[in-house]
């Protein structure tokens, strides 16, 4: 027989159906919601450390600034966005669902109709047998139809009857096998009842008036609007990079890294005349050409005013972040050392709104007089290390600044800005205690972040126990989890800078054998400044060596994941290893590093072992002894060639 | 594009041309010119021994007077020297000798600038030989002591410790890179 | 089965209706639809593969310019339709030169590769851009193949010498360029560094 389709005629179960769905959607969404209101306030603001520059910093923002900031922000608040009142709106409509549904009587009916053998026997649902039995009894002496009494109705005598019927099914129910498990299958001990397959859609959507209704907004779903979304989000994708530049952006960085020629050099002004190319600010302001884009930058260089252009001028500002990583990230790529070190430069620039020079690390400051500065100096002075030998009077008159309060704030950020030194520094591979060949080692560094206003001391003066890491299970298993532990940075001082921000460092690893960028860069924003509030002042301290106590610093740890595994041929091979500041001139730090790859040592026990064995053996074992030393030998004759030919290989191949 | 095509020259040009057009033409006008010098239309990468004699007396010259230490004249022979290599030579002349003999005339040139204080003309010529691939100690020692005296404290280190890094044991290497910590420090204040 | 039509078991009553309804629907109607459906498809899929192809063509190079086959086919062009009177050396010169080009493009392509794939696979550079190198590549082999076709025409036999000859011209010119930029080079750094210098080039404190 066919199956006939009935339609939800009495509103049975539309309703159930629209709450389901309605449920399905809200119960995520609210929860979401919740937690994000919660939530907003905590995390990282936690862990950031607080600096005294992060009160400068306000008091050194100009009220345009602070307009920009409140205009463009992400001001939504969470209490009037767009989800809530969905979610709002959703809950009133399941409320409304619910009322229908209790006053709805054909549902109520069908309710009733299940079939409840406990409430048949009038028991409880947690009755034991005997309890069943006995109740069965009782009951069905009642009802029995030899038992009723003579002068009940006809109807009467129908209902009692129906009613024993229905009892000693019940009975059965609980009890006889095979009626027991037609209840548990189909909720009726007389087996399968009638089932009925039905849409649950409302009686008036069906209608003939409303049938066209229904077949158009299927049509329309499935063929346009669910199209249009898709294609949105996919095009949307696919515009961005995943370092979340435009597309377009992303390909005029590459064209100008591949036809750069190698005679040219890098400046400044180049990478801004690239940046000002981005399609970023193209599709902010359709009708603005690159060079406009280009003397904008420029203007924030110099501090200069751009009049009716102020707010283009920031909001541009704002977006070269991005656009400076995912240019850095380019350029790694393309293993150009000299671009990446001046996109790090001109990020420094930017952040300052200071040109890049010889004299930025002073220029930086703030309340600095430069035309004082650049023409009455008598020393050279290009660093704030050698600014600080100098008194505080003394420095005012160098910077030309006259007022005695400004003059404080100027040394305070110019002792906050933390400068790296390095401690220690070494290729680990996890759990040996040397570089192994063919391992995958990484790189561990060990740097103090200390004013321009402390005493210099040698790193020799920090104990090897302060430098030591952590040996255990976990920390093999996931050596960069230790670097986590560290706070986050606080914000950086940058009053022209259009957002608050916190700047990071970028440690890039070259190959010292062709002086190129061997992978692209690690970024990390973790490390203690405690020290920079330590007054270990140099113009005060007159021996390092008495009142130098290395417990009372904090030394911070920068680890780099290293992209290759080491050569699989013993010998020394050098890195240059450059962290650098995005935010601050003189925070950078350079180094050269060995990468000394050697046997692991429970080979040289073996060896060892050997030797230990009676002298029946000995001209074996010598043997085996000499040859062993005759390769060593020969490896390290020959280690610089063949390292050549190495490396030489991995370069043609390129 | 309005090129300029003079017939009695046989050179073109091209008013107002970009860096890279412009390039390009003058690369086309030299070849042009050398052809015309050029009797055989099947002419090979072999050097021209005229040439190669005229250079070589020209920087013989230059090292007779750096021997009796006229440098200044020296270091203008050694440059008329490769200017004439610059002209005389044809492109198509095989680019290994080419390479060597301007390595070669460049590296006396380079220790003539540094005895004579010309510390920029110097770094210059260093570069050059490092983009070309030369990449022996000696540069390193040379580049090292050319940026310490243009004040480039940083970057002297970084050339010190690559110099280093390809030859660990060299001595000069090593002084230089005291020497250069030490200027370092004090413009870190840091003496 | 059921004895009296029906499927289930009931306990009291229940009611059975059947009405089956028969709708009539024209011999062609499947046949015109399948048509439809056939014949969008196929033109969607051509326009679809024209668009393609021409957005291919549109593609911008991923060198900034071609000014040594421009140059070479514009001589071309003068000596042939505007009647200059230039000289076959000329027209020479201006093919070796686009053959030296054509070389150290090549060369630069290649040594680009690792590179730009590493890009294309971090993610770090779109669609456009592997398509546009890749599309370069192919580009790049046809022109100096064109190149070596013209040579062989200007002068027959001369193929093989003349790709002997262009590469020492590539490797040559770019020297000289290397050369020739260091008087710029000298005043970019000059300035960088606040320096200055008398005429005789020492540094002036």
């Amino acid at each position: 027989m066919p199956l006939s389709y009935d339609y939800d005629e009495s509103s049975e179960t539309w309703p159930f159906f629209l709450l389901t769905l309605l449920c399905v959607v809200l119960i995520p969404l609210t929860i979401a919601q919740l937690y994000a209101l919660l939530k907003s306030e905590n995390s990282e603001k936690a862990t950031r450390q607080k600096s005294p520059l992060d009160e400068l910093d306000e008091r050194y923002t100009s009220a345009k600034m602070i307009d920009f900031q409140k205009k463009f922000s992400n001001k939504r608040s969470k209490l009037t966005s767009k989800r809530t009142i969905f979610v709002v709106v959703g809950w009133a409509i399941v409320a409304l669902l619910v009322n229908k549904i209790g006053g709805n009587e054909a549902i109520k009916e069908a309710a009733s109709s299940l079939f409840d053998p406990y409430e048949l026997l009038g028991i409880a649902t947690s009755a034991t047998e005997k309890e069943v039995k006995s109740a069965y009894r009782k009951l069905s002496v009642k009802f029995h139809p030899d038992k009723l009494s003579k002068d009940l109705t006809e109807q009467q005598r129908l209902d009692m009857e129906e009613q024993y019927v229905l009892i000693t099914k019940a009975y059965k129910a609980l009890t006889d096998e095979l009626t027991r498990e037609n209840f548990l299958r189909y909720g009726h001990p007389d087996g399968p009842q009638a089932t009925s397959h039905g849409i649950a859609l409302p009686k008036f959507l069906v209608n003939s008036s409303g049938s066209p209704l229904v077949i158009i907004s299927y049509i329309a779903m499935l063929g346009f609007i669910l199209p249009f979304f898709v294609s949105r989000w996919w095009s949307r994708t696919q515009s961005f990079t995943k370092k979340g530049i435009h597309v377009k952006s992303a390909s005029y960085f590459a064209d100008r890294l591949f036809n750069f020629k190698p005679s040219q050099v890098v400046t400044v002004d180049m990478i801004i005349k690239w940046l000002s190319h981005a399609e970023e600010f193209k599709i902010f302001y359709p009708n603005l050409t690159p060079s406009v884009f280009e003397s904008l930058l420029h203007d924030h260089l110099n501090r200069s005013s751009s009049s009716d252009l102020e707010d283009v001028k920031l909001r541009i500002v704002a977006k070269t972040h991005s656009l400076l990583f995912g240019l850095l990230d380019i350029a790694t790529s393309f293993r150009n050392l000299e671009i990446t070190n001046v996109t790090l430069d001109t990020f420094k620039s930017i952040v300052q709104a200071t040109p890049s020079g010889p004299y930025s690390q002073i220029l930086q400051l703030p309340n600095v007089n430069q035309k004082a500065f650049l023409e009455g100096a008598v020393d050279d002075i290009r660093t704030l290390g050698k600014l600080f030998t100098f008194d505080d009077k003394k420095i005012g008159k160098i910077l030309g600044i006259d007022d005695e309060g400004k003059l404080k704030d100027t040394l305070t950020v110019a002792s906050q800005i933390p400068h790296l030194k390095i401690v220690r520094a070494e290729f680990k591979v996890p759990g040996e205690p040397v570089v192994t060949p063919s391992s995958t080692p990484h790189i561990v560094l060990k740097v103090m972040v200390r004013s321009a206003r402390h005493k210099f001391f040698t790193p020799n003066k920090i104990p090897d126990e302060m430098c030591s890491e952590p040996q255990d299970f976990d920390s093999l298993r996931d050596p960069f989890a230790s670097t986590l532990e560290q706070p986050v940075i606080p914000e950086t001082f940058a009053p022209y800078f259009p957002v608050k921000r916190t700047g990071s460092w970028c440690c890039i690893v070259v190959l010292q054998k062709d002086g190129k960028v061997i992978q692209t860069p690690m970024i990390t924003n973790r490390l203690s400044f405690v020290n920079l509030s330590k007054d270990f002042d140099k113009r005060k301290v007159k021996d390092v060596d008495s009142e130098f106590d290395p417990k009372e610093w904090e030394v911070g740890t920068i680890k780099i994941p290293f992209s290759q595994p080491a050569p699989p041929q013993k010998g020394d091979y050098f890195f240059r290893v450059i962290v650098k500041n995005t935010d601050y001139f003189g925070a950078d730090l350079d180094i050269t590093m060995p990468m000394s790859v050697r046997d692991p040592p429970h080979i040289e026990t073996l060896e060892n072992e050997y030797g230990d064995i009676n002298s029946e053996d000995e001209e074996d074992t010598e043997f085996e002894e000499d040859s062993n030393d005759e390769l060593d030998d020969d490896d390290s004759d020959y280690t610089d060639i063949d390292t050549d030919t190495d490396v030489d290989e991995e370069d043609e191949k390129q | 594009m309005s090129l300029v095509y003079d017939v009695n020259t046989k050179q073109i040009q091209l008013p107002e041309a970009s860096d890279d057009m412009a390039m390009n033409i003058a690369q086309i006008n030299k070849l042009t010119q050398d052809l015309i010098a050029e009797s055989n239309p099947n002419f090979t990468p072999k050097p021209r021994d005229d040439s190669t004699a005229m250079i070589k007396k020209l920087f013989e010259n230059g090292l007779k007077q750096t021997k009796q230490q006229h440098f200044p004249e020296a270091l203008k022979s050694i440059s008329l020297a490769i200017e004439m290599a610059q002209r005389k030579r044809t492109p198509w002349e095989a680019f290994a000798i080419q390479l060597q003999e301007l390595q070669f005339m460049v590296k006396n040139r380079i220790d003539l600038c540094l005895i004579q204080g010309k510390f920029m003309d110097a770094l210059q010529d260093i570069e050059l030989l490092q983009n070309t691939g030369v990449n022996t100690s000696d540069v390193f020692i040379r580049k090292t002591d050319a940026l310490i005296k243009l004040k480039q404290y940083e970057l002297a280190k970084v050339e010190c410790e690559r110099g280093l890094s390809l030859d660990p044991t060299n001595v000069k290497l090593k002084a230089l890179l005291l020497e250069n910590t030490r200027k370092l420090a004090e413009y870190n204040g840091d003496i | 089965m059921s004895f009296n039509g029906t499927n289930f078991n009931e306990t009291f009553g229940g009611e059975t209706e059947s009405t089956v309804e028969m709708k009539s629907v024209s011999f062609y109607t499947p046949l015109i639809y399948v048509s439809v459906l056939v014949i969008s498809l196929i033109t969607f899929a051509s326009h679809y593969r024209k668009k393609t192809i021409k957005e291919l063509t549109e593609l911008p190079s991923i060198f900034d310019e071609s000014d040594a086959r421009d140059l070479y086919f514009q001589l071309k062009q003068m000596k042939e339709l505007d009647n200059v009177k230039v000289h076959d050396k000329v027209i020479k010169a201006a093919l070796l030169n686009r053959g030296a080009e054509a070389i150290r493009r090549s060369l630069k392509l290649k040594e680009s590769e690792p590179q730009i794939t590493l890009l294309y696979k971090n993610g770090s550079v779109g669609e456009d851009y592997w398509k546009r190198y890749q599309n370069e590549v192919k580009l790049v082999d046809l022109e100096f193949k064109e190149t070596l076709q013209e040579a062989e025409m200007m002068q027959p036999g001369w193929a093989q010498l003349f790709v002997a000859v262009c590469k020492e011209i590539c490797f040559n010119q770019a020297l000289k360029r290397r050369y020739q930029a260091e008087l710029a080079r000298k005043e970019i750094f000059t300035e960088q560094w606040h320096l200055k210098f008398d005429d005789n080039g020492k540094l002036i404190e």
